[in-house]
């Protein structure tokens, strides 16, 4: 071995560094008819490091290998042969890492056998040493890289063993050792270049989240979802701990990640994402002004995004609440949809035995945060529960949440300009109110509720250019009908309460029933092709709702209170003629009886029925004539 | 209870076209007169692939002795007829530079030849275009009259530039509640003919041949999309109706250049050692919510600028046909197969929008 500060060490210090900078730097400018130029040439200059090696270190130990083909054995990474840090094994490591830096060079230059190749003689040379700080982050990185090419090739598994094992020399080391490792480019670097503790550790550490970055997708390909979660969260909380991070980029990632705790029910986890998401975000820096924004075009494409990201991940909180009303209502209703009393009591008794046991172990297992971020978050967090509600103060205090959230998301979303988004955001904030109201005990309160759902849809609904925005127009369509409908049905629960109805109450609820047709009949028509005809064969995505809008339509048609009799007697057989379309289409296609199940049950039922009241109204009419 | 809403998937027609062998493309084919595929018309390929031959089926497939009337016909008449009809059309070509992709939507390279045989897809539909609307003027005895207007822009990086405005800096997509999708600020020039309308497709052509150079962008890795809108104003009475349509006519990057970007199985992500940024977290973690459905989330990637902007051509009520092309030639197989899976993706884009309905709510 040359001696340290010799001339000839020297040289291959310099060639080593050439080569890192051709690489890394150079090759982002090589022409496009000569894509690896500066690749080559790095290549080439490894060689030359890899033949001064040889020379200078008396290459005869090295050949008597022993194969280290598939790093199957994870207890043979860690070596319990020659100790990591001896002579020789500092030896192996240095010409380890110029093996594993062609093995990189060629996988880059699309030579992926060759590139294999020098990295199996990197694991090789490794192989018979133990895991010290000398060779530990080589360890990671060379199977970081290994895991990479064969996912690439498709051999998923393969890639998986790599990984796992890189993961076990993590911990294994950190265990044992701890202390900072040397870093690949430590080994040709002159003792006064030597990088600060602080960067190596910053250097390793980053290598061993690429690592759990890798599983997270290897997990995810094997459709292992939970654990790819749990490594995505692990990738986050890392980035976060060593501070390599882009804040707007981190927010997002752990936003959508909220959106992954949500969809599982496991609000603890997705409020402390969102939590997290909210304060790193801050750290993006201020939002530029209006002013400077029209100045110059960079602080407009700043101003532009952090508000557009603001602003996604308030929507991503609206549907935190959104979510975990939705749940508590599934708990909590009975078959027809009502707060069960009885349900109510008993998740009120299991709740307060939880909250005696604590759940403190989950709860620490899942936090994010760096010492200076820790605070913040658990702040952020305390604004809004998450457990579910049990009764109407509760749960209003989830909706107003949501609500300042909506409200947040609609200063970016503006109608003008961002005419999707917008709507989504409306739409949500109906379905705010919607389960809200689901907790409201006082009927006509409950009204006023569904009163707003209409009131901030219909114009946007009147407005929306069909052409543009059919599906949205539908689903409008369809939230509208819905939303009428039920005031009608709460409408009808306070006039049962009534002896008689004044003339009033009739004409409100007889207005509800004709705007929930109006609406269903939109939203039909709108499947009409362009002459204007029913389609004879329903799409299998509008299938179900077109069968409950008719079936809507034809109850609504039935409800409608009239003192005519003829007048009756038209809406009955209006709404026999919609019964019997649900019926006649299911007979015809068989497929759509599941569907639509109930409601097909009931409209048979109907058509028994239905007849013998028309019977009637026509002997009373043949009678009082 | 959850609904979903969607386009049916017949809405995007795949058509696929084999060029012929020909010598001085360029490729590195020339010389090989070997094939990798046989066309079996009229809706199948079959490329041959090792250890099995795989077979691949279209809504067309044109073999390489097929004409560029024939190309028209099939494809774009339809289309162009129900853009007068006030619906939306878009064609999309696809394949790897030198595939023909060019050839099939212009026709050869010098351009102002619009009596040629040759000639592409996009003249003979301006022509069919003004043929039906000098037909339907007629028809109404003036009652009817025609607006149109075309625009052309690229999206390079995620990026929108005016190629009818060469000077201009980068421009937004926005939304308006009356005319859908639209890029803010793009040029848009009146034309009354289709030699008219042929002429700002060139000057556009030109331009984004001028920017490859001049900003080291290359045409293969943008997307071009020429848009034809038409506004048809009908008297009727007192009353005055007015519809409005769009043609879109999309040239996409070339295949080739996707590699990166594209959905590639099972292939990691990488990260390079001094990177902070780990954008394809989001992406894993969106792929695990994909599986739990019925629940209502927010997505906070963007959808990217093409399919935004084309978002009235991929679902709804309009119509739209992607052509892909392929090179035989053995030497192109991974492109070609590349390519042929991509189409038959295509088939299955829809456009997916959910509805919340409550079944409870409805029955009591």
């Amino acid at each position: 071995m040359a001696s340290p500060g010799s001339r000839e060490w020297r040289a291959v210090c310099d060639k080593f560094r050439d080569a890192q900078n051709l690489s890394d730097v150079e090759s982002r400018k090589d022409p496009e008819n000569e894509p690896f130029r500066s690749k080559y040439k790095a290549r080439e200059l490894l060689r030359e490091i890899h033949g001064a090696l040889k020379a200078f270190g008396g290459g005869g130990g090295e050949d008597d290998d022993t194969d280290a083909d598939g790093d199957g054995d994870a207890g043979s990474a860690f070596g319990r042969g020659w100790p990591g840090d001896s002579e020789r094994g500092m030896r192996a490591a240095r010409l380890g890492v110029v093996e594993y830096c062609l093995g990189v060079n060629h996988v880059e230059t699309e030579e992926l056998s060759a590139g294999e190749e020098h990295l199996m003689n990197c694991l090789k040379l490794l192989h018979k040493f133990s895991v010290t700080d000398s060779n530990v982050s080589l360890s990671i990185q060379v199977r970081n890289q290994l895991g990479i090419l064969w996912a690439g090739r498709d051999e998923t598994e393969k890639a998986q063993g790599f990984l796992e094992t890189a993961e076990a020399i993590y911990a294994y080391y950190m265990k044992e050792a701890g202390q900072p490792p040397m870093d690949l480019t430590d080994f040709f670097v002159l003792e006064e270049d030597q990088l600060s503790q602080q960067e190596k550790t910053k250097r390793f550490e980053m290598a061993y989240t690429h690592t759990m970055y890798y599983l997270a997708q290897v997990y995810k390909n094997v459709q292992q979802y939970e654990r790819a979660g749990q490594y995505c969260h692990s990738t986050l909380q890392r980035q976060l701990q060593f501070n390599q991070f882009e804040p707007m980029e981190w927010a997002i990632n752990a936003a959508t990640l909220s959106q992954y705790y949500i969809t599982k029910s496991r609000f603890m986890e997705g409020r402390h994402c969102l939590a997290a998401a909210g304060v790193i975000a801050d750290l993006a820096g201020e939002v530029p002004s209006e002013a400077a924004a029209q100045e110059n075009e960079a602080e407009y494409e700043k101003r532009e995004q952090l508000r557009q990201k603001r602003a996604d991940i308030a929507r991503c909180w609206i549907k935190y609440c959104l979510n975990l009303l939705q749940d508590a209502k599934k708990l909590l209703e009975d078959n027809i949809g009502e707060l069960d009393p009885d349900r109510q009591a008993e998740m009120k008794r299991a709740r307060r035995n939880e909250e005696e046991e604590k759940e403190q172990g989950r709860k620490s297992a899942v936090l994010f945060g760096s010492s200076d971020t820790f605070d913040s978050i658990c702040a952020l967090e305390e604004k809004v529960s998450c457990t579910f509600p049990l009764e109407f103060e509760e749960a209003r205090a989830i909706f107003l949440v949501g609500q300042e959230y909506v409200n947040q998301a609609k200063e970016y979303f503006q109608m003008d300009g961002h005419v999707t988004d917008h709507i989504e955001i409306l739409q949500d904030h109906s379905a705010l109110f919607k389960v809200l109201a689901f907790f409201e005990e006082d009927l006509e309160r409950r009204c006023k509720m569904h009163k707003r759902r209409v009131d901030m849809l219909e114009p946007i609904c009147k407005d929306l250019n069909a052409h543009h925005y059919l599906l949205v127009c539908r689903q409008l369509q369809f939230e509208l009908a819905e939303a009428y409908n039920e005031m009608m049905n709460l409408k009808l629960s306070l006039a049962d309460r009534q002896d008689d109805l004044d003339a009033h109450t009739v004409k409100k609820f007889n207005f509800l029933c004709a705007s929930s047709i109006k609406y269903y009949q939109m939203f039909l028509d709108s499947l009409r092709s362009p002459d204007g005809k029913f389609p004879d064969q329903l799409e299998n995505d509008v299938l179900r709702p077109a069968l409950v809008a008719k079936f809507c339509v034809a109850r609504l048609q039935s409800k409608i209170i009239t003192t005519s009799l003829s007048v009756q007697l038209e809406n009955l057989n209006r709404s026999l003629e919609d019964y019997s379309f649900v019926v006649q289409y299911c007979e015809q296609h068989p497929e759509a009886k599941n569907a639509a199940e109930t409601e097909l049950e009931l409209s048979e039922e109907m058509l028994t029925l239905l007849p013998l009241k028309i019977n009637r109204i026509q002997a009373k009419m043949a009678t009082s004539n | 209870f959850f609904f979903k809403f969607s386009s049916d998937g017949d809405n995007i027609k795949v058509y696929v076209r084999v060029r012929p062998l020909t010598q001085g493309t360029g490729l590195t084919t020339d010389g090989d007169r070997s094939l990798c595929l046989t066309v079996t018309p009229p809706n199948t390929i079959r490329l041959h692939s090792k250890p099995e031959p795989r077979t691949f089926t279209y809504d067309h497939v044109a073999g390489m002795d097929t004409s560029q009337e024939a190309v028209f016909s099939c494809v774009a008449k339809n289309i162009v007829e129900s853009c007068m009809n006030g619906y939306n059309g878009t064609i999309f070509a696809y394949g790897q530079t030198g595939s023909g992709k060019t050839f099939t939507m212009l026709g050869p390279s010098d351009f102002d030849n619009l009596t040629d045989e040759l000639r592409g897809l996009i003249p003979r539909s301006f022509e069919y275009l003004f043929f039906l609307i000098g037909r339907e003027v007629e028809k109404s005895g003036n009652l009817k009259s025609f607006l149109c207007k075309c625009s052309f822009i690229e999206i390079y990086n995620e990026q929108i530039y005016d190629l009818l405005d060469s000077a201009s800096a980068s421009l937004f997509l926005r939304e308006n509640i009356k005319k859908g999708v639209f890029v803010d600020g793009a040029v848009e020039k009146f034309v009354t003919s289709a030699a008219e309308a042929y002429q700002v497709l060139e000057m556009g052509w030109r331009n984004r041949r001028v920017a490859s150079t001049s900003m080291n962008r290359e045409s293969s890795r943008s997307h071009a999309v020429f848009t034809v809108t038409l506004e048809s104003k009908e008297m009727d009475g007192q009353l005055v109706n007015i519809r409005t349509s769009q043609l879109n006519l999309v040239d996409l990057a070339g295949s080739e250049r996707q590699k990166d970007t594209h959905v590639e199985g099972s292939r990691l992500k990488e990260a390079s050692s001094i990177n902070r940024s780990l954008m394809c977290l989001g992406q894993v973690i969106m792929a695990l919510m994909d599986v739990s459905n019925g629940k209502s989330r927010h997505i906070c990637y963007r959808d990217s600028k093409l399919t935004f902007l084309l978002k009235d051509s991929l679902g709804g009520n309009a119509k739209t046909c992607i052509i892909a092309n392929v090179h035989p030639g053995s030497r192109c197989f991974g492109e070609t197969w590349s390519t042929l899976q991509f189409a038959q993706r295509a088939k299955l884009i829809k456009n997916k929008a959910m509805i919340n309905e409550d079944t409870q709510g409805n029955i009591q």
